[in-house]
């Protein structure tokens, strides 16, 4: 069991026994609620890492690794560069300003976040 | 230590170089970690100046009782602004850059796992603090409900303005920044840790953002939500907060706190990182009890989400006994900590170098910020100190005391990481010296304002008794505090001028990002060493000698 999944474990474990703990204590519904959500999210990243760590052959969790071990095919560069982050923040913020200050604002956002989100589809192709 | 120099390090695959820019476009389409973290930490720091002009505002409308340097509204405008800022726009944003700037260099990766979502989420971070800002152009002005926008002073019968739904809009997509920020930390520390870097040799300082993100994860959503609720109650016909309507303003409280509080350790854990980065560095002594801080973190981070209501004592409809004894819990940890700290100076080598200073300074005035917490814990002595000046000491002490201090130690710190030029040290002890002298002065006489019953966020008190004097010294070290901050950019710009280079580790430090060049290439390392414990570069060190 790798250390993120004990780390995500307990913190389920955690946040359930909170939950219950607040409940028995206090009989009250809104703070039960959000410790229950908490509990529910953490236990499902948990449940999820569980299945995950299936596939999961990470060089970084090896002690005795080598760091030729860690060396493979050079199968690309990446980028360090992208005009999408800056647009899509743009376009992000211009839904928010719009629903505040002009619907056309917002309608002009929504499009641009659409269209910055079929680039960043097409580029991770 | 160099990558030329050791040949026990293995040469990572060079990448295919692709020419630096450092053109203005080049800045604004980045996704290398590196130059997002320096964006993080300048736009920060940039809300932190103007933040500060606020609150030196406020002191001089202070400065006298009955003082008419500013009106009751711009006061109240004011104090929104400087908390959102310092809050949202500066704190927790700093620990973010720092974060995103050491993060792949600690662990030995080559970036984030997700860059262009990193990338995005800085540019929401700086557009949702502008947002925020914006309302200041407004016929109404800026938000004027306090950082805690309660209701019903958030609701739209009492503000009325667009500063209050530019504040709704602006903090919301700084929320979505930081959500999204720190599911890239944690992917990144969980997936791209280089060989041998196992989660038991990760720094603590990166460890620490991990426990960052998963408070984040976990109170984040609840701010998201709330401000959507609020937004609903102004526009669109929603009675959340309206008791009139069966709605409850407690029940803000309970959604808002329920982020509140653990913001406030989404504000101090990673600067305890950092304080444990810098002390062992300057005792020239391993880390004191690595385990039991990473625990700490942790079990800081988990208790954390269960105080919130100890801001709603006062209430009387929260169940005071189980927040007390679930705040008073947070001391246990967090003095594990205190002495694993000190645990490392004792008997060390210790230098007092300026990040050391700030270190030292960051443990006088945390344990101040700590143990008023502890008092303001006992639902007897909240009481009585409930929205008083008490309260504002305190929580300057933890996170201008605390958060600021170790702000500054990391600075002068990574400084030379990040430019390839260290900030000189004679201008750095006394920027050391004005802010802490500064602060003192300015914060001790709140608690003492508090106890005689001078409430918070008021603009102006009467003439009589201590107060005019408390509150004088009080603003005379606000001004000394801002000699410090100024003597800090004084001190930035002379190292930019003179440009000393220094070498790949300057401090003889231990963690990974020292072992490649200041500034580091563009793929982060151009060989490792062998990790085969938390201090790689000390290991290699030694090796080598």
């Amino acid at each position: 069991m790798t250390v993120g999944l004990r780390l995500f474990l307990s913190s389920a474990g955690f946040g359930i026994a909170i939950a219950l703990a607040y409940w028995f204590t206090s009989r009250e519904i809104v703070g039960t609620f959000m410790l229950g959500v908490m509990a529910f999210g953490l236990s499902f990243v948990a449940g999820y890492m569980i299945v995950a760590e299936r596939e999961a052959d990470l060089i970084g969790d090896e002690k005795n690794a080598t760091i030729q071990s860690g060396a493979g095919e050079l199968v690309g560069t990446y980028t360090v560069t992208s005009p999408l982050p800056l647009g899509s923040a743009v376009a992000v913020t211009c839904i928010g300003l719009g629903i505040v200050v002009s619907p056309v604002i917002a309608v002009l956002g929504i499009l641009a976040v659409l269209a910055f989100g079929a680039l960043f589809v097409i580029q991770s192709r | 230590m160099g990558e030329s120099a050791d040949v026990s390090a293995v040469a990572v695959p060079a990448m295919p170089e692709a020419a630096e820019r450092h053109d203005l476009l080049s800045w604004l389409t980045t996704t290398d970690h590196k130059r997002i973290g320096i964006l993080y930490l300048l736009t920060s720091l940039a809300y932190f100046g103007v933040s500060g002009i606020l609150s030196l505002m406020m002191r001089t409308q202070l400065a006298r009782p009955n003082n008419t340097f500013l009106d009751a509204h711009q006061y109240a405008q004011l104090f929104t602004l400087h908390g959102t800022a310092m809050i949202f726009l500066f704190v927790a944003p700093f620990a973010f850059g720092l974060a995103n700037f050491l993060i792949p260099l600690q662990i030995g990766a080559a970036d984030m796992a997700f860059p262009r979502l990193n990338a995005t989420s800085y540019w929401l971070f700086l557009f949702g603090g502008l947002v925020v800002f914006l309302g200041a152009a407004t016929n109404e002005g800026a938000a004027a409900s306090g950082w805690t926008a309660y209701p019903p002073l958030s609701e739209i019968r009492v503000s009325t303005g667009l500063g209050q739904d530019l504040w709704i809009v602006g903090v919301f997509l700084v929320s979505v920044a930081t959500i999204v920020t720190s599911i890239n930390f944690v992917t990144t520390v969980f997936i791209f840790r280089a060989p041998g870097m196992t989660m038991w040799r990760i720094p603590i300082f990166t460890w620490e953002m991990v426990a960052t993100s998963l408070l984040v994860f976990m109170a984040f959503p609840s701010l998201a939500a709330t401000l959507l609720l609020l937004f609903v109650d102004r526009h669109m016909g929603g009675h959340a907060f309206d008791p009139a309507y069966g709605g409850s303003p407690v029940l803000w409280d309970h959604l808002f706190w329920f982020f509140g509080h653990p913001e406030v350790y989404v504000m101090i854990l990673p600067y305890f990182g950092v304080i444990s980065e810098i002390v062992p560095v300057f005792s020239r002594k391993p880390i004191f009890g690595y385990t039991g801080l990473v625990l700490a973190a942790f079990a800081i981070a988990g208790l954390s989400m269960g105080v919130w209501a100890h801001h709603m004592f006062t209430t009387g409809v929260v169940n005071n006994p189980f927040f007390a004894f679930v705040s008073f819990l947070i001391a246990v940890p967090t003095g594990v900590k205190f002495f694993n700290w000190i645990a490392t100076m004792w008997r060390g080598s210790i230098s007092f170098e300026t990040p050391m200073l700030f270190a030292i300074g960051f443990l006088l005035n945390f344990l101040i910020g700590g143990i008023t917490g502890v008092m303001l814990a006992s639902p007897p002595i909240d009481y009585q100190a409930h929205d008083s000046y008490f309260v504002v000491a305190h929580f300057h002490y933890v996170l201008g005391g605390g958060s600021l201090f170790a702000i500054f130690a990391a600075l002068f710190f990574w400084w030379p990481k990040m430019f390839g030029v260290k900030l000189d040290e004679t201008l750095g002890k006394w920027c050391f010296g004005l802010l802490f002298v500064g602060f003192n002065v300015t914060f001790l006489p709140m608690h003492f304002m508090g106890v005689m019953g001078m409430p918070r966020r008021v603009f102006t008190y009467d003439a009589g008794g201590p107060l005019p004097t408390l509150n004088l010294i009080a603003t005379f070290g606000s001004y000394i505090m801002f000699a410090g901050v100024a003597l800090y950019v004084v001190n930035a710009i002379v190292s930019a001028r003179t440009r000393i280079p220094v070498g790949s580790d300057p401090w003889s430090a231990n963690s990974l990002e020292w072992w490649t060049s200041s500034p580091p290439p563009e793929h982060n390392f151009e060989s490792l060493p062998p990790i085969r414990s938390e201090r790689p570069v000390y290991d290699a060190r030694v090796a080598r000698a």
